[in-house]
């Protein structure tokens, strides 16, 4: 930390200071007693004991992790073989147009992909009678969709980096395609896939517009709750709730972190070990 | 093959539970705002019909009309603004009310009922279910200190009449940054019709536009949801908004113990009134429930249990013996007869008139 200079510590608190500050009084105000958001009453757990009875909210909440979760893992897997087919496939009529038709959802506006997606519903359920009836898996498709197109730029990047020679010499060694891929790049591009699915799986948490054009009965968001209770004021329970995500995010991300590191520590001891 | 059994399995589970889904249940899919219903009052219907409620909320009529006229929403009931409702009415997007299915119809306002039917005519489409106007918040000490103590309080003259907000200005004055809702107030204060579509009255040096310029600079700001905060917190005495989030406003001073009183008026003159109303899409597949919810909400005991839950008022006369003696002797919320009388509803205006007044407003706010 010496060599550090003075300024790279200021600009480093206030980036600090801006990314959890508004969370630090978020978390206060869940201990808040009073109904109001921002007038501060007493400390008390109410709004807690209120969200775990507020049935709307819960069941939302567990709406939007499946989803989340579902999303997330199709668009992982979607999203690597389109990266894999634009890094590997060589020449092919129509690459451009396909590498940017995959990244397209990444910059087109969430109110079009979602009302182009609502009528691409509508249409369908007309013509063929499918969907009948829009709600998760409508949400889901959407979801997907869009997650698709992070995750390709995501792992296209990695397979970019990537050694090919390391596939050459398993192929040379005698595996064939499959095996090499299972066994060589997977492997290679896994924490690319890793921080594609978590990425994939906070952006279906987050989002509110598309969700809300091309979801159906009983299939409320989290993200709509939240907003829909804008109009007659926020209530408390939803600090609450955010103050548990984030404990479970911070505490998920420190376990990882120990473990890790834990590891990392005993691989070194090993290695000491055997050098004596 | 192995596989091929399971999703054999898979496929016959699916079914079965689809059929016994059939079969088994009654539904009423209802889309809704949201905590916009009393606490227990689906649990009381659920338990009465026997019918199954699946309750979702929306956040903004933006969206429900965008469902709505793209058609297939899935849900039974929705509870879209008066003024959308009229131009989705157009679009034909509801199903007509079957009313020998209502019963308890009868039991809405019949003057209310009169006036709405200016944008759903013979009530056809629609249910009123709360309503609310767009009228004066104020913080009587400070309004006072201004303008001393006898100042009516019960008038537009208090923001409309130029020295009175001349000298309002000094402590903060807030408008709504809503052309429709405040230019219709001053056409009526004007006495001429709020929903007029004659162009002369918004084009040229039309009074009701001399009125609000002349006025404009002692305006503050034009917004529409930062006079909540600052209104409680005394960053402004007086605003042209709307009456829920004057409400608001009212309880947060009074939660935060900062010394602040608001009141809201309803002007005598009277004011605009909006309405969520409740509709059946063309395409509902549950009609025969959603009849049974709709009449269900309009019976008075039930009305009065949301009444008192959300602070709205509601349109079933009997149910007003219900309401808590706090919310119906609050004349802000339910303003007395002669009062509500003279509330009037903004009614679609071609896009000829839109576009004049949304040129027009931009004068105004800019002064020019």
């Amino acid at each position: 930390m010496a060599n550090v200079s003075k300024f790279t510590k200021i600009v480093l608190g206030f980036g600090f200071f801006f990314l959890y500050a508004p969370m630090l009084v978020l978390i206060i105000y869940s201990f808040n007693s009073s109904e109001r958001v921002n007038i501060w009453a007493d400390f008390s757990f109410k709004w807690y004991v209120e969200l775990f009875r507020d049935d709307a909210i819960m069941s939302a909440v567990w709406v939007s992790l499946k989803l989340a979760f579902f999303s997330a893992s199709a668009a992982v897997i979607l999203g690597t073989l389109a990266a894999l087919v634009l890094a590997r496939a060589g020449k092919f009529t129509g690459k451009t147009v396909f590498g940017s038709l995959v990244t397209a959802p990444l910059v087109m506006p969430e109110v079009i992909t979602g009302l182009s997606l609502l009528l691409l519903f509508v249409a369908m359920v007309n013509s063929f009678g499918w969907p009948q009836e829009r709600g998760f898996l409508t949400i889901w498709i959407a979801h997907v969709t869009f997650c698709m197109a992070y995750v390709t730029v995501v792992v296209s990047s990695r397979l970019a980096e990537m050694d090919r020679s390391l596939e050459e010499a398993a192929m040379d060694l005698g595996a064939n395609k499959i095996k090499t891929f299972i066994f060589i790049t997977l492997p290679i591009i896994l924490p690319a896939l890793v921080s594609g699915w978590l990425l994939a799986f906070t952006l279906s948490l987050d989002d509110l517009v598309i969700a809300s054009f091309v979801s159906g009965p009983s299939s409320t968001t989290l993200p709509m709750i939240v907003f829909s209770s804008v109009r007659l004021g926020l209530s408390p329970k939803i600090n609450a709730l955010a103050t548990i995500m984030i404990l479970t995010v911070l505490t998920a991300a420190f376990a990882a972190y120990y473990i890790s590191s834990r590891e990392e520590r005993t691989r070194r001891q090993g290695e000491l070990i055997n050098e004596d | 093959m192995k596989s091929k059994q399971t999703t054999l399995a898979v496929f016959a589970l699916a079914g079965l539970l689809a059929s016994t889904n059939a079969l088994a249940e009654k539904v009423v899919k209802v889309y809704n705002w949201s905590d916009y219903i009393g606490a227990d009052v689906i649990e009381k219907f659920e338990a009465e019909t026997g019918i199954k409620v699946t309750y979702d909320v929306f956040d903004s009529n933006e969206v429900l009309e965008g469902k709505l006229l793209a058609g297939r929403t899935g849900y039974d009931v929705v509870v879209p603004t008066i003024d959308f409702m009229s131009r989705q009415i157009q679009a034909g997007v509801f199903l007509p009310l079957d009313k020998s299915k209502l019963s308890n119809f009868s039991g809405l306002d019949a003057s209310f009922m009169e006036n709405l039917s200016k944008l759903d005519p013979g009530n056809k489409y629609g249910i009123p279910y709360m309503w609310g106007t767009t009228g004066i918040g104020f913080n009587e000490a400070k309004v006072k200190e201004v303008l001393g103590e006898d100042v009516p309080l019960d008038s537009w003259d208090l923001i409309f009449k130029k020295e009175n907000l001349e000298k309002l200005s000094k402590c903060g004055v807030a408008f709504l940054d809503a052309p429709t809702e405040v230019y219709a107030a001053a056409l009526h204060y004007l006495g001429k019709d709020p929903n007029s579509e004659d162009i002369k009255d918004y084009q040229g040096s039309a009074p009701a536009k001399e009125l609000l310029k002349s006025l404009a600079p002692s305006v503050t700001y034009f917004h529409s949801s930062k006079y909540i905060d600052d209104l409680a917190g005394g960053e402004i005495c007086v605003s042209l908004g709307w009456s829920g989030d004057i409400a608001q406003a009212q309880a947060d001073a009074a939660e935060a113990d900062n010394g602040i009183e608001i009141s809201y008026i309803i002007p005598k003159e009277g004011a605009l009134l909006w309405v969520d109303m409740f509709g059946i899409p063309k395409d509902a597949e549950n009609v025969e429930e959603a009849h049974a919810f709709l009449n269900f909400l309009m019976k008075p005991e039930i009305a009065a249990e949301n009444t008192n839950e959300i602070w709205y008022p509601n349109p079933v006369t009997a149910s007003l013996e219900f309401v808590d003696e706090e919310i119906k002797s609050d004349e802000s919320i339910y303003p007395p007869a002669d009062v509500k009388a003279k509330l009037y509803t903004a009614t679609v205006k071609p896009a000829k008139i839109d576009r004049v007044l949304n040129r027009a407003w931009t004068e105004i706010k800019t002064g020019q």
